[in-house]
């Protein structure tokens, strides 16, 4: 199976070089028949990754030892559902799951447009296509999965099995970490798409809507699928990791982030764009820019070349990654460039008071996050080349830079939906604005009255408020209209109203994520925390909490061994819970792990780590955060696939002459 | 005004906002960390005392001595050793101990007598397994 699954994979790379070469062919001559047998490539191209991938599947499950990657990720007592999922636990299978993912895409790509855009088509499979040639060369050449266990024999190399595999590391043991890396992945695969339409836009000319009308929703799905796979990368950090956060802007997650930022700015820039036939060569750019961005995270995250505490080890990856970074950014900047006195908008901007200045507002402050998150990331390197130090930045660094921007753009969410398209009158403004500026200050004094005195929790409260009130009222407003005229109760004018315009509400409907999501960041200005060595009996205190440890266990499983408190928690006196913190050590991966509890409210979590014991052994030490608000992290990243998803839905047409519609 | 020089004009004042916000995150000393192996950080001198800093070296075997809530280690590369005295919050596991083979990064300041003391604690051991045994 392992020789299967290995010509398998060998075979992606002349495939992927055949299909990339026949589609340019197809692009050149267009001739009907290369781009039938380019399409036709895209689709091998797929089938031969997947039973490559199933093939690894199957080597996983049934523990073949003999296997590097397997007995480096698995062993024989893990659970079938985690063998399954260690196929993307380590670099060699998660860069297979990375090049399935694109052959996937192109795959439905070359399908979903097998009828249509004949022009662009041809150079859609090459770019992804092309792609793919790179990332089969890391898989097949750099870091195969498919690598046997060798040993060293005097002068002759021969293979060999483990008895047993060292295990899948612990810290992946969790829900959210199993689906966050395809979920992230996606994403950032998924940013090839538009790409690959932009470029074949740029190669043939025809640089009309047609490319943003087929990829908007793969644009949208790719955006969804980055911010979710962000916060379940947070989501584990929090539950699995046990220092009470979920960001902490470390290189890896700094990686994930830049393409969102790029392509969040994108999905709002491009509606200008489809208005008013502004910001084109800026659009593309922006798509350029987050498919070299997605890239470089991938780089980032495996060349080792910045220190994380999640990366990979030094893969070997690195120059591969720096000269096709490389082609491809002189490529596509190349190619730009040669185009650019196509891309001459057809309008000029009016006023700085309308829907496009908003726009551009916010495009910029997207930029200037871009640019300050990977100066900051990359801060090491560029310091170690012009002074010979490597300086990393902290968090208060990224903190000081990033709060007012992400406070800006939250301020422009509220307001910018409201400007109209050219020009919005100081009465309109008036009209628009005027309740909920007053209703925020109020709200702020409401907040003082409270004893609240951090500034920016006030501010981004404040905000919060303001922004929430715009969306409910566009909403209120809207059904009010709409139930006059069709006389539907309001829910159902509700529903119609979004229904018809998915797009907008879709759009609404996130920002309210957004919002929520911003309290729940807001909340860390109100952490505390402690921390206590226990014996069974003892009491401690944090705020208004008091905890008392009633029991020290001990237990052992196939798996681990383990170590827990039960933890009685009060509130004012009166018991609230019995929390459960954990550690474990495992013995296959010779890996510690801390299994944290965690009390969870919509006011705050408490969080509860058992990290170690005393050295005398009586006693535990541990660890307690009250982190309020992070619950609204999580509600709000729902509720943001939600909106996303809403916005996909096609609008609902009426139809006028009754009837069935 | 022509609205495309107020529009200029609004975004120069944004790009220098953000300039400023870098620039004055630079020079707090608490986001600025030096990263330096071992033997760099003898070549430095009396320049490391002033700087934060992320050295990299190999644990000692045998050299962590626990004593109560304290924890002193020296980390090794090549002929240069440095000893560490832990001075974080966070409770450091026993599974740091004297029979791991692990690459360590401490985060911390340099003090008299040539002892670093190291506020945090990353551990990387000689498979892929990599620990974090502090926050912040």
């Amino acid at each position: 199976m392992a020789d299967l699954g290995n010509v398998l994979l060998y075979s992606l790379f002349p495939l992927s070089i055949y299909t990339t070469l026949v589609a340019l062919a197809a692009g050149i001559t267009k001739r009907q028949g290369l781009l039938v047998a380019a399409r036709r490539g895209a689709y091998s191209v797929f089938a031969v990754t997947t039973l490559s991938v199933l093939s690894l599947v199957y080597l996983l499950v049934t523990s073949d030892f003999s296997i590097e990657y397997v007995a480096s990720n698995t062993n024989q007592s893990l659970p079938l559902f985690y063998k399954i999922v260690a196929l993307w636990a380590g670099h060699n299978g998660s860069l297979l799951l990375w090049t399935w993912i694109i052959t996937i895409f192109v795959g439905i790509v070359a399908y979903q447009n097998r009828h249509k855009n004949n022009d662009l088509m041809p150079y859609v499979i090459f770019v992804m296509a092309g792609t793919t040639v790179f990332f089969s060369v890391l898989n097949v050449f750099i870091s195969n999965p498919f690598d046997t266990l060798y040993q060293d024999l005097g002068n002759t190399l021969q293979e060999f099995a483990v008895q047993d595999g060292r295990g899948l590391n612990p810290l992946l043991q969790h829900p959210a970490m199993i689906i966050h890396p395809p979920v992230l992945f996606i994403g950032y695969v998924g940013t090839v798409v538009p790409f690959a339409f932009a470029i074949a836009a740029l190669i043939t000319g025809k640089l009309g809507a047609g490319w943003i009308h087929t990829t908007r929703r793969w644009a949208l799905t790719t955006w969804g699928f980055l911010a979710a796979g962000i916060v379940l990368g947070g989501k584990w950090a929090y539950v699995e990791l046990g220092w009470g956060g979920y960001w902490a802007w470390d290189p890896v997650e700094n990686a994930s982030l830049l393409p969102w930022l790029t392509a969040t700015a994108y999905l709002h820039s491009v509606m200008i764009q489809e208005r008013k036939g502004m910001l084109k060569v800026w659009n593309m750019a922006l798509v350029i820019a987050t498919y070299l961005l997605a890239v470089f995270g991938t780089f980032l995250t495996r060349s080792g070349i910045v220190s994380s505490v999640h990366a990979f080890a030094n893969s070997g990856l690195g120059p591969a990654f720096a000269v096709f970074l490389t082609t491809a950014t002189l490529f596509s900047v190349g190619l730009l460039l040669y185009r650019r006195k196509d891309l001459k908008p057809d309008e000029e901007m009016q006023s700085l008071v309308s829907r496009e200045s908003g726009f551009l507002f916010n495009n910029l402050l997207f930029l200037l996050a871009t640019i300050a998150v990977l100066w900051g990331t990359l801060f090491p390197v560029i310091s170690e080349l012009f002074t010979g130090d490597q300086i990393t930045v902290g968090p208060p660094w990224f903190n000081n830079i990033m709060i007012p921007i992400g406070l800006a753009l939250l301020l422009l969410t509220g307001v910018g939906p409201l400007l109209a398209w050219r020009h919005t009158s100081t009465e309109t403004l008036k009209r628009s604005f005027g309740w909920p500026i007053l209703g925020s200050f109020i709200f702020v004094l409401v907040l003082l009255g409270f004893g609240v005195n951090d500034g920016w929790a006030i501010g981004s409260f404040a905000i919060s408020f303001f922004v929430t009130w715009t969306i409910v009222v566009e909403f209120i407003k809207g059904a009010g209209v709409r139930r006059k005229n069709s006389g539907e109760n309001f829910f159902k004018a509700l529903y119609m109203l979004s229904r018809k315009n998915t797009r907008r509400y879709g759009g609404y409907i996130i920002h309210l994520a957004i919002v929520l999501m911003f309290m729940g960041f807001t909340g860390n200005a109100f952490n505390s925390e402690t921390r206590a060595e226990v014996g069974e009996g003892d009491t401690f205190t944090l705020d208004s909490y008091s905890f008392k440890t009633l029991a020290i266990n001990s237990a052992e499983t196939e798996n681990y061994s383990s170590q827990s408190l039960e933890l009685e928690m009060s509130k004012k006196g009166k018991v609230v819970d019995t929390l459960h913190p954990e550690r474990r050590y495992y013995f296959a991966s010779e890996q510690p792990s801390t299994e944290v509890d965690i009390y969870s409210t919509m006011r705050e979590d408490i969080y509860i780590v058992l990290s170690g014991a005393s050295n005398d052994g009586e006693k535990v030490i541990v660890q307690v955060y009250r982190n309020p608000f992070v619950k609204f992290v999580w509600i709000g990243a729902w509720l943001l696939v939600f909106g996303t998803l809403f916005a996909m839905v096609p609008n609902l047409r009426e139809s006028k002459a009754g009837g069935q519609a | 005004m022509n609205n495309r020089i107020k529009f200029i004009i609004g975004s120069v004042v944004i790009i220098l906002a953000v300039i400023v916000l870098a620039v004055q995150g630079m020079q707090e000393d608490t986001s600025m960390s030096y990263s330096k192996t071992v033997s760099e950080l003898k070549l430095l001198g009396d320049r490391a005392r002033a700087m934060n800093l992320k050295i990299s070296g190999d644990l000692k075997k045998g050299s962590i001595v626990r004593n109560n809530m304290d924890l002193d280690f020296v980390i090794t590369e090549g002929n240069s050793e440095l000893q560490i005295h832990y001075i974080g919050s966070d409770p450091i596991p026993d599974t740091f101990n004297n029979e791991m083979d692990a690459e360590v990064v401490v985060s911390g300041k340099l003090v008299d007598g040539g002892v670093f003391n190291a506020e945090r604690i990353q551990a990387k051991c000689a498979s892929k397994y990599e620990a974090d045994y502090s926050s912040n």
